[in-house]
């Protein structure tokens, strides 16, 4: 009976397992880099300088550049730089007739002399991010999908447990260089010693998504668009209304200086204005998510624009609200700092590794079973294909999407939809390519010419802009710098894995000895 | 989170070696029962008391989050290195227990 039960559980998890890997495989990996998403945008817009933070001093630039555009716009946006994103961003949206929504126009400004920076158009590390939940698909779909698939997560982990019941026992177990055996002890390790991780990503991503999936009035007026901040501005719209009668803003930098003040010292991610031009204009300080582990999503201070006076202070979060909160905090790592954030990046790659060791074991064991005959029926054929295009096919695309930012020249119309297509077509091109040249040759190929565009990274970031490491480095610009050597980090392991993959292939046709892969197979 | 990060590889190194077949792998014998039960102790309890540094010197919030994100990757880590390198596996382990006092002074 108890065997009967765990048989069960070990079908489920295999099955379960190869139909969702490529999805979860795609999902973790573009997932693990959306918590450097604003620095690889900063890479992706070299444009953008880095200067001191001074938030003080880019409020008042920010409000003088706004007076001067937008004086009569319904509302403004103003977000601060801050040590991970040097650009100062201002948005306001026109002011229409009551009823409609006006058009929302966004700038970057250069924090110092106050001027828009022209920057090239991309999407940056936010594609990633968008990606690893819409998955590129028309609104509602992705999104269900991508809920669909941490449900299929959560069961792939929990039957895991049940399926690889001596992962306790080997806890400190990895033997490699035993073919399947190995693979196997690397899927149980990178599973159960980061297991705390994946369970509470595929759970906070269901938590995250049981609130944007539910048909909420929120969503339902806003869910279309892209910018996930509406909701955050939801709170501020029950401000007074205008008035009609022109009044003068005060200076922003007191409100914000109050604010801090009533958050003993925590910090200001985003200041809006609204009807800036009107006696009525209402200013609201929202608090930067980067302050608490617990993920805030309405604390604000709201003052009067003309009199300066503190109208409100938003109240303590209820209970669920603190547990939702808590679970959207942890999943986002908003708060967390540059070695954390390092941390969170590991264990997102160990997931990553973990769906990507489930896939090649599912195949390895049943390829054991043909390779007598040496050939391989359809569906085999198949899970091959799809697990290069998938794992070493995605990895190229990253690196090409990477490469089209710095190629494609700045002045082509719909440039940051080029960008996203150029990803989409070198992943095509790998599926392709894995059709065509199976087996061990398409992912030693494959992985080489990943290895090769990841390395060559740094050295193409220094022909095409000014920002090459010499100079990040000297300036101290981490992001800029940590995102070039981390290419070249990946680029020299992807080389490596190539290298072995190269090795192992070159090694059954010398008659000597059992080939690496035909190891007992072990329950799995 | 320096602290923290010793003190769960220690411990881990400990409970590693409070297993048979690790203990045989690394120091070519068997542990007697008593040598288990103490390292077995020694590797709970630092992993337990890790926690201590990292809510002090953070707070409970981050704290707990840094203590959680040290356990994982210190374990991940003596993993990978005990195939390749057991010596080193284990040199760090001592040479960290050593150097906590020191990172603690510096940094509590």
């Amino acid at each position: 009976m108890k065997d009967g039960f765990r048989q069960a559980m070990a079908w489920l998890h295999t099955w379960v397992g190869l139909i969702f890997g490529w999805l979860l495989f795609a999902i973790f990996l573009t997932g693990t880099l959306s918590y450097f998403k604003d620095e690889i945008t900063h890479w992706m817009q070299p444009e953008v300088q880095v200067h001191g933070v001074d938030d003080a001093r880019s409020l008042a630039v920010a409000q003088a550049y706004l007076e001067r555009q937008a004086p009569t716009a319904a509302r403004w946006f103003i977000t601060l730089p801050d040590s991970r994103d040097p650009g100062l961003s201002v948005m306001w949206q026109d002011k229409v007739d009551p009823g409609k929504r006006g058009n929302f126009i966004q700038k970057v400004l250069d924090p110092v002399s106050g001027q828009p920076v022209q920057v090239r158009e991309s999407m940056g590390g936010e594609f990633f991010y968008r990606f690893h939940f819409q998955l590129q698909m028309p609104h509602p779909w992705g999104r269900w999908l991508s809920t669909f698939a941490a449900m299929v997560m959560f069961v792939a982990l929990i039957t895991g447990i049940i399926t690889h019941k001596k992962i306790f026992k080997d806890f400190f177990t990895f033997r490699p260089r035993k073919g399947q055996r190995s693979w196997l002890d690397g899927h149980n390790a990178v599973g159960v010693l980061v297991l705390p991780f994946h369970l509470m990503i595929t759970y906070s991503s269901l938590v995250i998504f049981m609130s944007m999936v539910m048909p909420a009035p929120i969503m339902a007026s806003y869910g279309d668009d892209t910018r996930a901040f509406f909701s955050e501005v939801f709170p501020a719209t029950d401000n007074a209304p205008a008035l009609g009668q022109p009044g003068k803003l005060l200076p922003l930098g007191p409100m914000y200086a109050q604010a801090r003040q009533q958050w003993a010292g925590g910090h200001v991610g985003r200041v809006a204005v609204n009807n800036p031009g009107d006696v009525n204009a209402s200013v609201n300080v929202f608090r930067a998510g980067s302050d608490s582990v617990v993920h805030d999503f309405g604390s604000i201070v709201s003052f009067n624009g003309t009199t300066g006076e503190q109208v409100r202070v938003s109240g303590e979060p209820s209970l669920p609200a603190v547990i939702g909160g808590s679970f959207y905090g942890l999943h986002m790592g908003h708060f967390a700092g540059p070695v954390l954030r390092w941390l969170y990046f590991i264990c997102g790659l160990a997931g990553t590794a973990m769906i990507g060791t489930g896939l090649v074991i599912w195949l390895g064991k049943r390829q054991l079973k043909h390779v007598k005959s040496g050939v391989m029926p359809f569906e085999l054929k198949l899970v091959e294909v799809l697990n290069i295009a998938s794992m070493s096919g995605l990895i190229i695309a990253i690196a090409a999407f990477f490469w089209a930012n710095r190629l494609l020249p700045v002045s082509v119309a719909e440039r940051s939809a080029w960008e996203v297509q150029v990803f989409f077509i070198a992943w095509g091109l790998s599926l392709l390519h894995a059709m065509l040249r199976r087996g061990r040759q398409g992912w030693v190929e494959q992985l080489g010419v990943g290895a090769l565009l990841f390395v060559a990274v740094p050295l193409l970031n220094a022909i095409t802009t000014s920002e090459h490491l010499g100079v990040s480095l000297a300036r101290g610009d981490w992001a800029m710098a940590g995102f070039d050597l981390t290419c070249l980090g990946s680029g020299m392991f992807l080389a490596w894995a190539a290298w072995k993959m190269q090795r192992r292939a070159a090694l059954p046709s010398k008659a000597e000895g059992v080939p690496s892969l035909k190891l007992k197979p072990e329950a799995h | 989170m320096l602290v923290a990060l010793l003190m769960c590889y220690a411990g881990f190194t400990a409970l590693c070696l409070s297993t048979d077949r690790h203990h045989g792998e690394l120091l070519h014998s068997k542990p007697s029962p008593r040598r288990r039960l103490g390292l077995r102790a020694a590797g709970w309890l630092l992993l337990t008391v890790s926690i201590w540094p990292a809510v002090v010197i953070a707070g409970w919030g981050q704290g707990l989050v840094q203590w959680c994100a040290v356990l994982m990757l210190s374990a991940l880590l003596l993993v990978l290195l005990l195939p390749y390198r057991p010596r080193l596996a284990m040199n760090l382990a001592g040479i960290g227990l050593l150097a906590c006092p020191v990172a603690a002074v510096a940094t509590l």
